[in-house]
C-alpha cells in the first residue's frame, strides 16, 4: 500500500465528487456543459475547496487531457510578474487539446501579488484572453486590484458547515480503517473552524499517534502542531515584556514561517477562549474588537510584524490596567 | 531558554570601538594634546576641567571618550547634549552622579556630552548655562563633543574647555580599519569594493564601518555589485539621528522635520522605528502601545497607496510614522537608547539562503499538493513531522510520495528544529 497525505488522497477529482458549495458547483458544471466560460475569481478563506473546485472544473472540462490544457501557478512561488508573464506566453502560444476553444491558467495565491504586479497580469489576461481563461484564487477578494475583479466572475467560497465537515472527516476514518469518536470530531473542528485542509491533516496526524482517534489523541497532535511560541507571547505581552513578546513573535513569523493572519488565528482564539486572556479591565467584547480590528489592519497593511505589536502592546497596556485596577 | 538568536545586532561601530586610546585611527596631534590633558586630571589638576572635542562626524571623538573609560576602567555617564533640554533635565541626570563617588568596581568616571552644538539656545532653557554650572562644580573629566565649534552660541563654552580639533580619517586608513573589520567578521572582501566604501564616506568612519555591514548582511563574500546597495544608503541622512529626531521630538513639528530630508527612505525608517520603539519608550506600556498604532496606521496607508495608486496617502503615511508616533500619550523621559538595526531584515537576510534550499526541496511537495511552498510549510509541514514522529515508516513513505528524497527530510525539518532549540 503507498501511504500519501489524505488531503491529496481524497480530494475530489471531478465536481461530481464535491459534496458542498452547492451553488458553486452548480454554476461551475454549466460552464462544463457550454463549453465556455468567463474569467473566475475563487475568494474564500484556506480550506473551503478554492483549489479543489478549479482543478475539478479542469478535469470535467478536458477530461484526460486536462492536465495538457491546464496550466497551475502559484504566486507565491513564482519570482515576480515577468516569470509568470513568460510562462503563460510559452503556453498560450499552442493550441487547446480537444474540442474545449480554450486553455486555462489557475493563478492560486493571486492576492499575494503586488498591485503593480496585478497591474501587468491584467494586461496579460487581456492578451491572451483569445485561447486562453483564468482562474485567480485568493483569500481576499478585497486585495485582487478592481479591473481585474470586474473583468472576471467571482465565486465566494464559504467555510464547510460543521456537519458536512464531520461527513467528510468520518467517511475518511472509514476508509482508513480507523475510528474517530464524536468528542474528537469537536476538538477537530474546534481547531480547524471550516478549514478542511486543516481538518483532514489533524486527523491523519492523531491516526499516526493512535488508530483510536479520541478527543485526547486530537489535542496531543495539535499541541505537537502549534508552535508553543503563541502561548509564550502572548504571556510576555500580558506581563508588559513588549521586548519578549516581540522576541516570541519573531520567532513565528521567520523561523516558522507563519504569516500574520495565522498568528492572529490563535490569538483570536485564546481570546475566545477566555483562559489566558481574560482582563479586569476589558470585556470580552473589547477583546474581540481589538483582535477584529488587527485582523483588518493586518489585512490591509503590508507589515504583519508591526501590525501585530500594535496588537500586542494594547492588551499589555489593559493587562497592566487590570492589574492596577 | 531563550528561543531568539543570539542578538547579533551590535553594530559594528561599537563592537569595534577602539578600547585603548593609542588604537584610535588617525589624528595623532589630538591623542597627543587629549592624553596630556587626561594625565593632568590623573594628577589631579587640570587646567581645563573640560575638553572640547571637535571636528566632523565619524573622526573619533566619541570613540577616544569609550576608549578612556575602558582603559581606566572608568564608568561612562553619556548624554547625547541635544536632547538634555533644560537645566533641570540636565541637573537631574548628571549633577547626581558628579556628586557621588565612583561606583564599585570603577575606579573613577568621565563624562560625555555628546554633540553640544545640537543644543537649541532657544528651546533648551538654560541647557547651555547648566553644562557650564557643571564644569565648575566636577571633580571627574568632562568631555564635550562639537561639529561645529565656532558657533557663536557656543563661545562661553569654549572658554571653559580645552579646545581639542580631529580632522577627517584619511582613506588609507579607512580601507585598514574595513580590512581588520572584514578579517574578524570572515568576510571575504575585495580591496577594490572597500576602496570604493572609504571614498563614498569621504573620511567619515563611523559611515564607512555602517556601510560595510549593512552591505555585509548575512553575507560570506562581498562583490563590487554589493555597492549598489550603497549608493542609495551613503546619500541618506544618519538613521541613528533621524530615529532619535522621532521619538524624543519635543514637538510634533520637530518630529516631521525629518520628512523633508531629501532623501528619507521611508520604508526603512518605517522598519527602524518599529525595531527601536520599545527601547525608547520602555518603561510606559501606554506610549508604546500608542506609537506602534500610529506606525500601524502608517504602514496601511503605505499599503492602501501603493495598491490603489493613491499617492496623496504618502503625507498622511509620514505624518503618521513622525509626528503620529511621536505623540504617544504618557511618554516617558528622555532616556538615551543605542538605537539598533532593525532586527527583522537581520533575520530575513540570514535566513535567505536556508529557505532557498528547502524551497528547492518541497517545491516538488508542493505542487504536488496544489499548495505553494510557504503554504506547505505552514500548512502541511508540522502535520509530517507529527506523523514522522510517530510512524518513522510510514512518514517517509508519504514523504517519498511527495516526491522528496529520503536525504533531503533533514533539510525539511531544520526549520522547525531550530526553532524548538
Amino acid at each position: 500500500m503507498v501511504e500519501e497525505l489524505w488531503v491529496e488522497k481524497y480530494r475530489p477529482r471531478s465536481l461530481d465528487e464535491i459534496v458542498d458549495q452547492e451553488e458553486i458547483v452548480k454554476r461551475l458544471k454549466e460552464f462544463v456543459k457550454q463549453k465556455n466560460m468567463p474569467h473566475l475569481l475563487f475568494a474564500g478563506p484556506p480550506g473551503t475547496g478554492k483549489t479543489t473546485a478549479a482543478l475539478a472544473l479542469a478535469h470535467d472540462l478536458y477530461g484526460d487531457y486536462w492536465r495538457d490544457n491546464t496550466l497551475e501557478l502559484n504566486a507565491s512561488d513564482e519570482r515576480g510578474i515577468d516569470v509568470i508573464r513568460s510562462r503563460i506566453k510559452d503556453y498560450a502560444r499552442t493550441l487547446p487539446l480537444g474540442d474545449v476553444p480554450f486553455k486555462l491558467v489557475i493563478l492560486d495565491e493571486a492576492d499575494n501579488m503586488t498591485g503593480d504586479a496585478q497591474q501587468a497580469l491584467r494586461r496579460t489576461m487581456e492578451l491572451f484572453s483569445k485561447n486562453t481563461r483564468f482562474i485567480l484564487i485568493a483569500n481576499y477578494a478585497s486585495k485582487i486590484i478592481e479591473p481585474i475583479q470586474s473583468r472576471c466572475a467571482v465565486f465566494r467560497f464559504q467555510p464547510l458547515p460543521k456537519g458536512d465537515a464531520f461527513n467528510r472527516l468520518k467517511w475518511i476514518a472509514k476508509n482508513e480503517g480507523i475510528t474517530v469518536d464524536e468528542q474528537a470530531l469537536e476538538a477537530i473542528w474546534e481547531e480547524s473552524q471550516g478549514d478542511l485542509r486543516k481538518a483532514i491533516n489533524t486527523l491523519q496526524a492523531a491516526s499516526a499517534i493512535s488508530k483510536n482517534v479520541t478527543e485526547e489523541v486530537v489535542y496531543a497532535a495539535l499541541g505537537r502542531v502549534k508552535p508553543r511560541e503563541v502561548k509564550e507571547m502572548i504571556e510576555n505581552a500580558l506581563r508588559g515584556d513588549i521586548i519578549g513578546a516581540r522576541d516570541k513573535l519573531r520567532v513565528l513569523l521567520y523561523n516558522y514561517g507563519l504569516s500574520g493572519i495565522d498568528i492572529i488565528r490563535y490569538i483570536h482564539r485564546e481570546v475566545l477562549s477566555q483562559k489566558s486572556i481574560k482582563l479586569d479591565e476589558a470585556t470580552l467584547a473589547d477583546l474581540l474588537v481589538l483582535v477584529a480590528e488587527a485582523n483588518y489592519r493586518i489585512v490591509e497593511g503590508s507589515d504583519d510584524e508591526i501590525q501585530l505589536m500594535a496588537l500586542l502592546s494594547k492588551l499589555a497596556v489593559l493587562a497592566n490596567k487590570s492589574k492596577k485596577g | 531558554m531563550s528561543t531568539s538568536e543570539p542578538r547579533l545586532d551590535v553594530p559594528w561601530v561599537e563592537k569595534y570601538r577602539p578600547s585603548k586610546i593609542a588604537e584610535v585611527v588617525n589624528n595623532e596631534d589630538a591623542k597627543k594634546k587629549y592624553v596630556a590633558w587626561i594625565n593632568a586630571w590623573l594628577r589631579g589638576k587640570p587646567q581645563k576641567k573640560a575638553a572640547l572635542l571637535y571636528g566632523p562626524p565619524g573622526s573619533g571623538k566619541t570613540s577616544i571618550v569609550h576608549a578612556t573609560a575602558r582603559e581606566f576602567n572608568w564608568e561612562l555617564i553619556e548624554l547625547n547634549a541635544s536632547d538634555v533640554r533644560s537645566r533641570e533635565a540636565l541637573r537631574q541626570r548628571v549633577s547626581g552622579a558628579l556628586d557621588t563617588g565612583s561606583v564599585f568596581g570603577y575606579q573613577g568616571k568621565i563624562i560625555l556630552l555628546d554633540e553640544v552644538d545640537g543644543i537649541s539656545t532657544r528651546e533648551d532653557a538654560g541647557g547651555l548655562q547648566a553644562i557650564l554650572e557643571l564644569i565648575e562644580k566636577t571633580r571627574w573629566p568632562i568631555v564635550l563633543t562639537a561639529n561645529d565649534p565656532w558657533d557663536p552660541k557656543l563661545r562661553t563654552l569654549r572658554d571653559a574647555c580645552e579646545l581639542i580639533e580631529f580632522k577627517k580619517i584619511g582613506k588609507r586608513d579607512v580601507v585598514k580599519v574595513l580590512e581588520s573589520i572584514c578579517q574578524k567578521e570572515k568576510i571575504e572582501c575585495p580591496k577594490e569594493v572597500l576602496s570604493a566604501i572609504a571614498d563614498n564616506c569621504k573620511g567619515d568612519l563611523r559611515a564607512a564601518i555602517n556601510d560595510l555591514q549593512s552591505i555585509a548582511l548575512g553575507k560570506k563574500t562581498l562583490s563590487v555589485a554589493d555597492l549598489q546597495v550603497l549608493g542609495d544608503r551613503a546619500e541618506q541622512e544618519n538613521m541613528f539621528e533621524i530615529v532619535r529626531t522621532v521619538l524624543t521630538a519635543k514637538s510634533p513639528e520637530q518630529a516631521l522635520s525629518v520628512t523633508r530630508l531629501p532623501s528619507l527612505d521611508y520604508e526603512m525608517l518605517l522598519q527602524w522605528l518599529s525595531e527601536n520603539i520599545p527601547y525608547q519608550y520602555e518603561q510606559s506600556l501606554q506610549a508604546i502601545a500608542d506609537a506602534y498604532n500610529a506606525l500601524s496606521w502608517a504602514d496601511i496607508m503605505l499599503s492602501r497607496m501603493k495598491r490603489e495608486q493613491q499617492w496623496s496617502l504618502l503625507s498622511y503615511a509620514l505624518e503618521l510614522m513622525t509626528a503620529g508616533v511621536s505623540s504617544s500619550r504618557e511618554r516617558p523621559p528622555f532616556k538615551f537608547v543605542k538605537y539598533s538595526f532593525p532586527e527583522k531584515i537581520r533575520i530575513l537576510a540570514r535566513q535567505k539562503e536556508r529557505l532557498e534550499e528547502y524551497r528547492k526541496v518541497v517545491r516538488e511537495a508542493s505542487s504536488r499538493l496544489h499548495v505553494s511552498t510557504s503554504k506547505f510549510r505552514t500548512e502541511v509541514q508540522p502535520y509530517l513531522q507529527v506523523i514522522l514522529e510517530e510512524d518513522e515508516e510510514e512518514g517517509k513513505m508519504i514523504l517519498r510520495s511527495l516526491g522528496i528524497p529520503e536525504n533531503k527530510i533533514n533539510v525539511v525539518f531544520k526549520t522547525e528544529e531550530k526553532a524548538h532549540s
